[in-house]
């Protein structure tokens, strides 16, 4: 069939995800005891938009799965059926089913059997409760929950007055737009002779106020002149123009702010004739005293209110007024909605635009919801955008390296420095999603889990709305599945271990992300039985990992479970075991510059945290220089630079040196030899940089000079190579030339230890 | 010889390394730049000359001759840096000279006879003859041998990407 149909089905798949999420997240919520009507309604939207769409293209299973998970969702909303824990079980693993059609009808997948799932919604719906007839025990919070979430604007307008005593009233679409109600607006508009000599064409202007609401009532032609005396370049007719009465003046005056001067432009209410004299309103804030205030003002007055023009004009809405609001059709679905306008406009009707007075009229500045602040863009010109402002970037610094300082002031530089980094922010805040998108799998993904193991497992999710730029979820997906299968498979313990050793029998997982300064933290804590070292040091010994003797702190051994090959699963199960598992969380974090932290207490838990950066872009650097070529090293974990005293580098051992930092002797690595690059600058001739890293704490490391500090627009290697250990990726400076990017955890750590990866076979 | 102007009618570029001449397909070419010396990386094998800045990409340069167990270019005035695309990733190759953009015809492409390949698959796509200009302008009739290469099987990230 054609690429449009695919691409309308890819936008229908896209939306099933989107829907997907929202059912889980809502039915989540529920088994966490929200059974809200908002909460269910918008599970019941979310998999009726599914079923809807699965419909028009074709795939059967998946509309019938939808259809009968609807059934019941319908009845759940309704308060037909009670959503006792049994039933949102039931729900639940409908989910998951029908998560599968969705990955079967976008070809993933071959078609999940769903008879178990169906035959239990069958159930559902047949005994209107739960199948296992555990019945109202959970009735009572169930009664707060069928709340009408169809179109029901009738419970707004029985109202009982607010505390201004304004009722909120119904007024449908016909209405607002009603030119004959009384105290509409009259605008008269008669653009200056020269106006379009002045590029000010009143065309626009008209089509303006017409996009506002307004309709031409009479267009004045008695000015114009006989044919052959008409000047194109003039401009003669005047406009005579009604306005809806709901629209604040500010409205329709911001028509005019681009008009030529000495246009004559007067706005006024049909049932008044005051002219109010420029000025006279300026205190005037409250409407309710002066409701109606028509205003006749040249463009000239305008000018010098500057933006006040609004202000002398208090909003003119009388009493009832407020309530159009609720005629937009989307505030009138959502009772909630719909209650809430007329309490502000209560308050303070005055404020001009505010309380979305201008809806009803669909003024192109004020959307009328949510969604329609949001559009959908395609990842591929975010990305493209992102380039050439990291270009831009480093436009801006060639330019800065060529102009002397003085020409630098001169030509503003650092003018458009900050403007250049305020968008390439701007570009990264695009970029930056909810983490919860990560998360999103994983309930799913331990229901699956749970079955495996036939442990019981709770997950707890912290942080979800932490944002994070899409490079970063995306790649962590496989490291967080990693995590979770590890902590459920051999971090959890079965039930009856649990229970002899006095636990709660079902194991806990907790999930959280939070945000430290320019990292980001995602840990998977378990409550399981802990890393029991002995086996694991056994292990790798027996592995050859470490050798027998080697002396090793709790950390390290914890840490060689991230060793490629280890694996202690005494059976390779399903799930994990096959000895990739961890090191491959390891490699993927280290290759998006993080690193992995593992943190455990025998009979208590671990916790693995994943640290990192909070954007794959950018990098506040430190331009140095091993064996006379250029290296950025990331800032973040500089402590100090110094230059050492001779003696104050000792050797401990013929390939190892330790520096004296007063007084605390700290190992010395040199880059320069990890690197195999020529170098044999004396110690006293070079800078030794302390940085700390997570792995190996303080260490100094050795550096010919330093010449410069700056952020640096990170281009990864291996988007055209391969991962090279010890670098982070490069970056192009401001000469166009480019230097490399040290990985100070992957320099630091000791390469001797684990074999070194990602070097080229 | 025929030129054929069939549909199977091919374009590559041909170039000197070695004292052979080697072609590529001319769709995989994006550009030949002048040598420039690239940013050396460590921890690589040598035939990685290093990464040099293209309009804002970091791409790899890749010692053609080395890479293919020859021996390595002696840099002169003619030393050029093919950059090519190879599934979406780019890398710059260092040949000793470009000679010629050549139609060949694809039915007259001869399999690359199965010398002993060492570690690797074979990195030559086949054989085919090209009538060659002479230095006066006319055309040499014998025409010469160019070996094509098939640029998938010098992908840097291939091979790599088993390791990584």
């Amino acid at each position: 069939m054609s690429d449009e149909f695919d691409d309308i089905q890819a936008i229908f798949f896209e939306e099933c995800t989107e829907g997907l999420t929202t059912a889980e997240e809502g039915l989540s919520a529920m088994q966490s005891g929200d059974l809200s009507g908002e909460t269910i309604a918008g599970v019941f939207r979310a998999i009726h938009s599914i079923k809807g769409g699965a419909g028009a293209f074709g795939h059967s299973d998946l509309t019938a799965f939808a259809h009968k998970f609807e059934n019941v969702l319908d009845e759940v909303r309704a308060g037909k059926i009670v959503p006792t824990p049994g039933v949102i079980r039931v729900m639940l693993s409908s989910f998951d089913v029908l998560s599968d059609h969705v990955e079967a009808a976008k070809g993933n997948a071959s078609r999940p059997n769903d008879g178990a799932a169906l035959s239990a919604l069958e159930q559902v719906l047949a005994n209107k409760g739960v199948p296992e007839g555990d019945a109202p025990a959970a009735a009572a919070p169930a009664a707060a929950a069928p709340a009408p979430a169809a179109p029901a604007p009738a419970p707004a307008m029985e109202e009982e007055e607010d505390e201004f005593g304004f009722r909120p009233v119904g007024v449908s679409l016909d209405d607002l737009d009603g030119p004959d109600e009384s105290g509409g607006w009259t605008v008269r508009f008669k653009p200056s002779r020269a106006a379009l000599a002045n590029a000010g064409e009143p065309l626009l202007t008209v089509r303006e106020l017409e996009g506002l609401g307004a309709r031409v009532v009479s267009v004045d032609l008695s000015t114009l002149p006989a044919l052959r005396e008409i000047d194109p370049e003039d401009s003669y007719v005047t406009w005579v123009m009604q306005a809806p009465a709901e629209l604040p003046e500010s409205d329709l005056s911001d028509c005019f702010d681009f008009v030529a001067p000495d246009s004559v432009i007067e706005i006024k209410r049909d049932s008044e004739d005051v002219v109010l004299p420029e000025g006279a309103g300026e205190t005037e804030m409250d409407g309710d005293e002066i409701p109606f205030v028509p205003v006749t003002a040249t463009v000239d007055d305008f000018m010098d209110l500057g933006p006040a023009p609004a202000a002398p004009a208090p909003e003119p809405v009388p009493a009832p007024a407020p309530a159009p609001v609720a005629a937009a059709p989307e505030a009138a679905l959502a009772p909630a909605a719909a209650a809430a306008p007329p309490a502000g406009g209560g308050g303070t009707p005055g404020g001009p635009g505010g309380g979305g007075a201008g809806a009803g009229g669909g003024g192109p500045a004020k959307p009328v919801n949510e969604a329609a602040q949001t559009i959908r863009v395609d990842l591929v010109k975010l990305d493209l955008l992102l380039n050439l402002v990291g270009e831009l970037v480093i436009r801006n610094s060639i330019l800065a390296d060529r102009l002397s300082p003085a020409d630098r002031q001169r030509v503003e530089l650092p003018e458009l420095a900050r403007l250049t980094r305020q968008i390439q922010d701007n570009v990264m805040s695009l970029r930056a999603q909810p983490i919860r998108q990560a998360f999103s799998r994983v309930p799913r993904m331990l229901r699956d889990l749970s079955v495996e193991t036939g442990k019981q497992i709770n997950l707890e999710t912290i942080g979800e709305t932490t944002e994070v730029d899409k490079g970063v979820i995306e790649k962590i997906g496989d490291p967080l599945t990693h995590m979770i299968r590890n902590a459920a498979d051999h971090g959890l313990e079965s039930a009856e271990e649990r229970i002899a050793a006095g636990k709660d029998p079902a194991g806990t997982i907790k999930l959280s992300a939070e945000q430290k300064g320019a990292r980001i933290f995602v840990r998977v804590a378990d409550n399981g039985r802990g890393i029991n070292r002995e086996r694991v040091r056994a292990k790798a010994v027996e592995k050859g990992i470490i050798s027998a003797d080697a002396v090793l702190t709790n950390e390290e051994i914890d840490q060689l479970i991230c060793a490629p090959g280890f694996s202690t699963a005494e059976k390779i199960s399903n799930i994990s075991g096959r000895g990739v598992g961890m090191d491959v969380v390891r490699s993927n974090v280290e290759a998006l510059g993080g690193r992995v932290e593992i943190h455990s207490v025998p009979g208590e838990g671990t916790t693995f945290t994943m640290i990192l950066p909070l954007t794959l872009a950018i990098l506040d650097g430190m331009i140095v220089r091993l064996a006379g070529q250029r290296f950025v090293l990331p800032l973040t974990h500089v402590l100090e630079t110094i230059q050492p005293e001779p003696g104050q580098v000792k050797r401990t051992a013929p390939d190892h040196e330790v520096i004296d930092m007063r007084g605390e002797y700290l190992p010395v690595k040199r880059a320069t030899e990890i690197f195999g690059l020529n170098d044999d600058r004396a110690i006293e001739d070079s800078l030794v940089v302390i940085v700390e890293s997570e792995s190996s704490g303080k260490v100094g490391l050795v550096v010919d000079t330093i010449d410069d500090r700056r952020e640096v627009v990170i281009k990864s290697l291996d988007q055209n190579l391969h991962p090279i250990r010890g670098l982070g990726g490069a970056t192009i400076l401001g000469d166009g030339s480019i230097a490399l990017i040290l990985d100070i955890e992957a320099l630091v750590s000791s390469p001797t230890r684990f074999t070194p990866k990602g070097l080229a076979a | 010889m025929s030129t054929p102007d069939t549909a199977n009618d091919r374009k590559i570029v041909t170039f000197s390394l070695a004292k052979q001449i080697f072609g590529i397909d001319m769709s995989a070419l994006i550009e030949i730049r002048e040598w420039d010396e690239p940013t050396p990386l460590p921890n690589v094998p040598s035939f990685i000359k290093g990464v040099t800045n293209l309009r804002g990409n970091v791409i790899p340069v890749v010692g053609l001759a080395e890479r293919l167990g020859w021996e390595p270019s002696q840099l002169h005035a003619r030393s050029c840096i093919l950059v090519v695309n190879i599934m979406g990733k780019q890398a710059g190759f260092l040949v000793d000279e470009v000679n010629d953009i050549v139609g060949i015809n694809v039915g007259e492409i001869q399999p690359a006879p199965a010398v002993e390949t060492t570690l690797e698959e074979s990195v030559i796509a086949g054989l085919v003859r090209i009538a060659t200009r002479a230095k006066d302008g006319t055309r040499d009739e014998n025409g010469s041998m160019v070996l094509l290469l098939d640029l998938n099987a010098l992908s840097l990230t291939k091979h790599l990407d088993l390791a990584a």
